[in-house]
């Protein structure tokens, strides 16, 4: 199977703390990869890593099987990894329309350089997730489940070959979390790769190829959905916290 | 107000503004040439603080060293006034990058505070300098008639104003703003955030030197603390920032009103001229912080109601 | 050797004074987030105060700094209280643009009422001075160094110790913390603000003793305590007195190795330096 993306003893310290224990695991192309585990298990630290706005204390990050270790966060976003933030940020005073715009005038290569063909761009992505009829609106009004639609659709708009998802479920109703899987499925089908972190368990599930399991900073499990949620330790992870070493 | 009605507007003002030397006062033609000045000013802030969301307080070292260039050129070394700009501009940009490149790596207020310690060690080591002749500064030809120095500063504001337009327009604009709005996102999303930095204080550099350089010829007078003036920088600062950081015309209106306001009040009473300032910033701050754009804006909903609505969302 | 050493006793004399000075600043600035651009011109006024108060009732200059204090507190809870109060939530910046208005309108008064002229304070034992170990000690140096460390000590005695002053740290985390302290918070941001000024103006008796004053220093003032505040550290007092200590001395070192005209470089220089490599300070934790 053809890797896209791989990580390699990825370490990470901050000041003392061991946030990633020399992880190892590979996203392969067109798949979905859940990455799950308790909270503080560095999920979240992963994805910065991969994408960039943390550096690695250790190990290496390869794309595409070149090292991307020493690019900076921009230049891996202009080679096709995209990313959407837990903590949602959009660029409060412009409207969605333009937020979407951005990641059409610097995202992957072929890169628009004239704005009003980002413009058009970022409209067609704005139907794909749903959020067309805000277009104009300032993306300050948006209300949480269109936050996270507009996260999805700046990540998109980059044209990137892997899309690092952070916990874009949370806080949504049955019916929109039926909707967000509905449209990852959709992004999978276009060719993209795709690393999803998520709690929300049935969701993750349902939608992973593979699931990969952290826990303080360490991967505890790799796998088939069904074996790794059998997975013992996985187990004990989730419920035995209380547990410490 | 529909863009092509602004250009519109803005294209007119220009040609009566123009015509003003030749109908105007002596008092008003001085008047105009600090108001074109700090406009321009206030308009090369808005590139760094208004676009890119970085509160510059190191402006006045462009200008400073702009006015050094032309003077230093012309007094020290017989050039012409052109070439001392050009010099001045070099030295701007040069600074620009070279102290850009640590300092725009901090953020909000730490890096307001760089620029202002850097605004302080400029003047500090020009009045050391013995080619800017030191403390007392220098002294500069002169040349007859305000009126080209008030077409040379109008040139120079209409320029700086078309590239703040082409700014707003442009793909870097984008990503100044977005660098703005959120920088990490920005930086993810494909920005070259450091290089988008210091070619948004480089631009800004330039203009804020030619500033300084007209200025400096104007005058005739050079010396550390005029040209180094660290209180210009909060002028040109209040001025954006009521006209409308990150618009294309805020910052001259913002510009031209303050200094109205500030001229007409200093003319009642004729000793306290700055103290006006002083209060007019004070109230401007209290009861409309959000500048002459929210201002127009909000008060056709709000009435008089607006000032007080401003005052109870920022209260303790 | 010998002159090292009296260099070095110099700048620990002009260092706690440095102290004084950026003290309120960074009082304000921490509890409140206020960056009081007036700063330097309420240390001008302190100094002003003393000023009249020596020449115009005859007041030895340290008697007089009690009260100066007391004139620069009211000040300051007042302008606190009716103007600031009214901006304290808006972002940072404006109560920056703010404060530099006050200090505009703040200089332009004094340059009206006091004239531009140059003035110190000069009481009687202004020649008085004394030998340290070898080194000459200027009596009304040393005196103003002991004031100084002594306000430094109170305000951290204040802050520790007292109800008020724990509900002014509190304030600093948050204002509902501060609440349960059940004090009023205006009054509360009021009588911080005024403290700062309080001291402020000590600073100034102290300046106005050891150097020249005159309407237009506030501003170099403002800037030199932004720098003692960033190179110590804002976390605490001690970090001031240590920031204060630390510039009095590279001054001192700087105005005899390389020239007096090239303290400004130096101490802004190491602002920046500070800013660009250790943001919390030469001793704040690193962030």
């Amino acid at each position: 199977m053809d890797d896209i993306l791989e990580v390699r003893s990825l370490t990470k310290r901050f000041q003392g703390l061991l946030a990633i224990d020399h992880v190892s695991f590979a996203l392969q192309r067109n798949e979905i990869l859940g990455l799950i585990g308790p909270n503080g298990a560095g999920k979240t630290t992963m994805i910065s890593l991969i994408s960039g706005t943390l550096e690695p204390s250790e190990g290496e990050v390869i794309f595409e099987g070149v090292s991307i270790r020493r690019l900076p966060a921009y230049r891996r976003g202009r080679l096709g990894i995209a990313r959407t933030f837990q903590v949602m940020r959009p660029f409060p005073d412009l409207t969605v329309l333009d937020n979407v715009a951005v990641g059409a005038l610097f995202g992957a290569t072929g890169h628009s350089q004239v704005l009003q063909d980002a413009r058009e761009r970022a409209q067609r992505w704005l139907e794909f997730v749903g959020l067309d009829r805000r277009a104009q609106q300032r993306a300050e009004s948006l209300g949480g489940p269109d936050r996270k639609r507009l996260e999805l659709a700046k990540a998109l708009a980059m044209r990137p070959k892997v899309l690092l998802l952070d916990e874009v479920m949370a806080g949504l109703n049955h019916v929109e979390i039926e909707e967000v899987i509905t449209v990852i499925k959709k992004v999978r089908e276009q060719g993209i790769s795709i690393l999803v972190i998520e709690h929300v368990m049935k969701a993750i599930q349902s939608l992973s190829d593979r699931l990969l399991v952290l826990r303080n900073g360490e991967k505890i499990a790799e796998g088939r959905p069904q074996e790794v949620l059998s997975n013992e330790q996985v187990i004990a992870a989730y419920l035995g916290t209380k547990r410490h070493e | 107000m529909k863009f092509s009605t602004k250009l519109a507007l803005a294209g007119v003002g220009i040609a009566l503004l123009a015509t003003v030397p030749w109908w105007g006062s002596a008092v008003l033609v001085q008047f105009g040439i600090n108001a074109l000045i700090l406009a321009t000013l206030a308009q090369s802030w808005n590139i760094i603080g208004g676009y890119t969301g970085y509160p510059s307080f190191g402006n006045s070292v462009f200008y400073g060293l702009g006015g050094y260039g032309v003077a230093i050129a012309m007094v020290q070394y017989g050039l012409p006034f052109p070439v001392g700009l050009a010099i001045g501009i070099g030295l701007a940009v040069g600074f620009a990058i070279l102290l850009g490149l640590p300092v725009l790596r901090l953020r909000g207020h730490y890096f307001a505070i760089a620029t202002l310690g850097l605004a302080e060690v400029m003047t500090a080591i020009v009045s050391n300098l013995e080619i800017a002749g030191r403390n007392v500064g220098l002294i500069l030809p002169l040349v007859k008639g305000d009126v080209l120095f008030f077409e040379l500063s109008l040139i120079l504001l209409v320029v700086t104003t078309l590239a703040v337009m082409w700014i707003s327009r442009s793909r870097f604009g984008f990503g100044l703003i977005a660098i703005r709005e959120n920088e990490q996102a920005a930086a993810v999303m494909g920005v070259n955030t450091t290089l988008y930095k210091i070619l948004a204080f480089a631009l800004c550099s330039v203009f804020a030197a030619v500033a300084g350089g007209i200025h400096a010829y104007w005058i005739t007078y050079l010396d550390p603390g005029s040209a180094f003036d660290v209180a210009l920088n909060v002028k040109m600062i209040i001025m954006a920032v009521f006209g409308g950081p990150g618009t294309i015309f805020g910052p001259v209106l913002g510009a031209f009103v303050l200094s109205a306001i500030s001229e007409i009040l200093a003319a009642k009473v004729t000793s306290l001229a700055s103290i006006f300032f002083g209060i007019v910033i004070v109230a401007a701050i209290v009861f409309m912080p959000r500048g002459f754009a929210d201002l127009v804006r909000r008060f056709r909903h709000l009435g008089w109601r607006y000032f007080q609505e401003n005052i109870r969302t920022y209260r303790v | 050797m010998q002159l090292l050493w009296q260099i070095l006793v110099n700048g620990v004399l002009l260092g706690g004074l440095y102290a004084l000075m950026a003290l309120g600043l960074v009082l304000v600035w921490g509890v409140l987030n206020i960056v009081n651009l007036a700063h330097g011109a309420l240390i001008m006024l302190g100094a002003y105060a003393c000023y009249y108060l020596f020449t115009g009732l005859g007041w030895d200059p340290f008697a007089a700094l009690p009260v100066a204090m007391v004139l620069l507190f009211c000040l300051g809870y007042v302008i606190q209280r009716y103007v600031l109060n009214l901006i304290i939530r808006a972002p940072m910046f404006n109560t920056l643009l703010i404060t530099f208005g006050f200090e505009v309108v703040i200089t332009y008064l004094a340059q009206i009422a006091f004239s531009a002229d140059f003035r110190t304070i000069n009481p009687s034992y202004a020649g008085a001075n004394f030998s340290f170990l070898g080194a000459t000690v200027p009596l009304v140096r040393l005196l103003a160094f002991a004031v100084a460390l002594a306000l430094t000590l109170g305000l951290w005695l204040f802050l520790e110790h007292t109800r008020i002053g724990r509900a002014i740290r509190a304030t600093a985390q948050n204002l509902i913390a501060a609440r349960l302290y059940g004090v009023n918070p205006r009054h509360l941001y009021a009588l911080t603000f005024g403290i700062g000024a309080a001291l402020a103006g000590a600073a100034g008796t102290l300046y106005g003793v050891v150097s020249q004053i005159n309407p237009y220093i506030g501003s170099g003032l403002t800037a030199k305590s932004f720098a003692i505040a960033i190179i110590g550290g804002l976390d605490k007092s001690i970090y001031v007195l240590a920031g204060g200590l630390f510039l009095g001395i590279v001054e001192a070192v700087t105005a005899l190795y390389i020239g007096p005209t090239y303290t400004d470089v130096v101490s802004f220089g190491i602002l920046v330096l500070v800013l660009i490599v250790r943001p919390t300070g030469l001793l704040g934790r690193t962030a």
